[in-house]
């Protein structure tokens, strides 16, 4: 194994041993250091680490940690359906320590690793995938405010901790407690993703024109959630010009059309900007995802000269009829997934495509539980 | 481990888990492969077929086999599914897996 092998070039660290602390319940060996320093330099030499340091996880704080979502050490939180591994509410915690999340963002934590072992996310497969994809987090709901999650300028950029921390604690869960790193492991991305340090945003709701995301997928406004989403890279788009919803979502479409035809699911990134005219125009979500779905097509002929997929070009060239055949971008209404973030300045949208043409993971919100 | 200037030490944990899955290991091998129907099952990659497609001439023309036997999971992203593969040890001595981009 990468890990064992990884520990037993390291001779001279010392060994992590059974943790004798009679005042709590947790179970995971443990090791004493001088310092946080020796503790980060030992993370790093056992391969726990994403190539950042390390927040050295202390039994008091990862006992915080569990006190504040109200867990027991052994409560299971999730089991990765593939390899049947089993996310403890303990080895949670002291990834979510190490990651540099407050005890309060753990109830973040606790329903993201709910949604992402959900079958219908497949894990497994956008984790090893080569293609790459990372795990987008989605907050909404009053927690967003509470924590101090970042929806605004540079919503997909550094510097607002809750956003870091969250999405890295998620990372380091995938790596120590599922082991599918990249660095000698299962993780076969060919390119990788940025995001896989972490990426987690929150919807910016006072920029909507329509409800927001936790509303659309079933809960209640009072919620708060977290959706997960096997994301590929956005693919940012300024359009300054546009300013009806119809125009903004051809541009948004021209971005889409790489994608080829019969995509399964895509988050559009809407700019609060572009939100705007939606909302003057009383534009809704169904609105959107209709439009979209019935304007943006192409004739197999078309869409075999942009080479998507391969296999068209050779139906266009064999077969007339099948050349003039209509085939739409999205492989239902539904595909859309509409969500509103970023900065007031700027006319700035994105597309984020999800991994396997959006047809082998499906995104999954769940509630946070933030009653501790 | 020696505490530092103020005498004292850091207590930290270990954030890995050791899981436990269940593996049957691997089938015994057979002692010839004369007669023996031979299993292909491809992932659904695109070269998968192909390369146990060329496995499978090699030993055809080595080995007295009694013949092939090909089947895709259907998807690559996923396990095949537990009554797939019961399905596929029925009609098969010796199964070969591939995975091929």
């Amino acid at each position: 194994m990468p890990r064992s092998a990884t520990l037993a070039k390291s001779s001279t660290l010392p060994e992590f041993v059974a943790l004798d602390m009679t005042n709590t319940r947790l179970t995971s060996n443990s090791i004493e250091v001088t310092d946080a320093l020796e503790a980060i330099e030992t993370y790093f030499e056992n391969g726990w680490s994403d190539g950042l340091p390390v927040v050295p996880p202390t039994p008091e704080a990862v006992t915080a940690m569990l006190e504040a979502a109200n867990l027991a050490p052994d409560d299971i939180l999730g089991v990765e359906p593939v390899k049947g591994a089993v996310i403890t509410a303990e080895k949670a915690a002291i990834n979510a320590v190490m990651a540099g999340c407050k005890p309060e963002y753990m109830p973040v934590v606790v329903a993201a690793v709910e949604a992402m072992t959900q079958p219908e996310f497949n894990l497994h497969g956008i984790t090893v995938s080569t293609m790459g994809a990372a795990i987008l987090l989605i907050v909404n709901g009053p927690i967003v405010k509470e924590l101090e999650i970042n929806s605004g300028v540079s919503v997909f950029g550094p510097g607002h901790r809750a956003n870091a921390t969250i999405g890295r604690a998620i990372r380091l869960i995938v790596m120590n407690v599922l082991g599918t790193s990249s660095v000698d492991g299962l993780d076969k991305g060919t390119l990788g993703h940025p995001g896989k340090y972490s990426w987690c945003i929150a919807e910016r709701e006072d920029r909507l024109p329509w409800e927001p995301l936790h509303v659309t997928r079933g809960l209640d406004e009072s919620d708060s959630s977290v959706t997960v989403f096997s994301g590929l890279s956005g693919t940012p788009f300024g359009e300054h010009e546009a300013n009806t919803p119809e125009r903004i979502l051809d541009a948004f479409a021209q971005r889409l059309y790489p994608l080829g035809p019969g995509f399964g699911e895509v988050i559009i990134v809407i700019c609060p900007e572009h939100a705007a005219h939606f909302a003057r125009e009383g534009w809704n979500k169904k609105q959107v995802q209709n439009y979209l779905f019935e304007t943006a097509r192409k004739t197999t002929s078309e869409w075999a000269a942009m080479g998507l997929p391969s296999s068209t070009r050779d139906e266009a060239d064999n077969d007339s009829e099948k050349a003039d055949e209509i085939l739409n971008l999205l492989a239902s209404p539904d595909s859309i997934i509409p969500i509103v973030a970023g900065g007031d300045g700027g006319a700035w949208s994105m597309v984020i495509p999800a991994w396997g043409a959006g047809k082998r993971s499906t995104a999954v919100t769940r509630k946070i539980n933030t009653n501790g | 481990m020696a505490p530092n200037d103020n005498g004292t030490t850091l207590r930290v944990l270990d954030p890995t888990a050791t899981q436990s899955i269940a593996t049957d290991g691997m089938a015994m091998r057979p002692d010839s492969l004369a007669g023996k129907r031979i299993g292909l099952l491809t992932n659904d990659k695109l070269n998968a077929a192909n390369l146990l497609d060329a496995i499978y001439d090699v030993l055809a023309e080595r080995f007295d086999v009694s013949s092939a036997y090909r089947v895709n999971k259907g998807d690559a992203s996923r396990p095949a599914k537990p009554e797939f593969l019961a399905d596929f040890s029925e009609e098969v001595d010796v199964a070969l897996l591939a995975n091929g981009d």
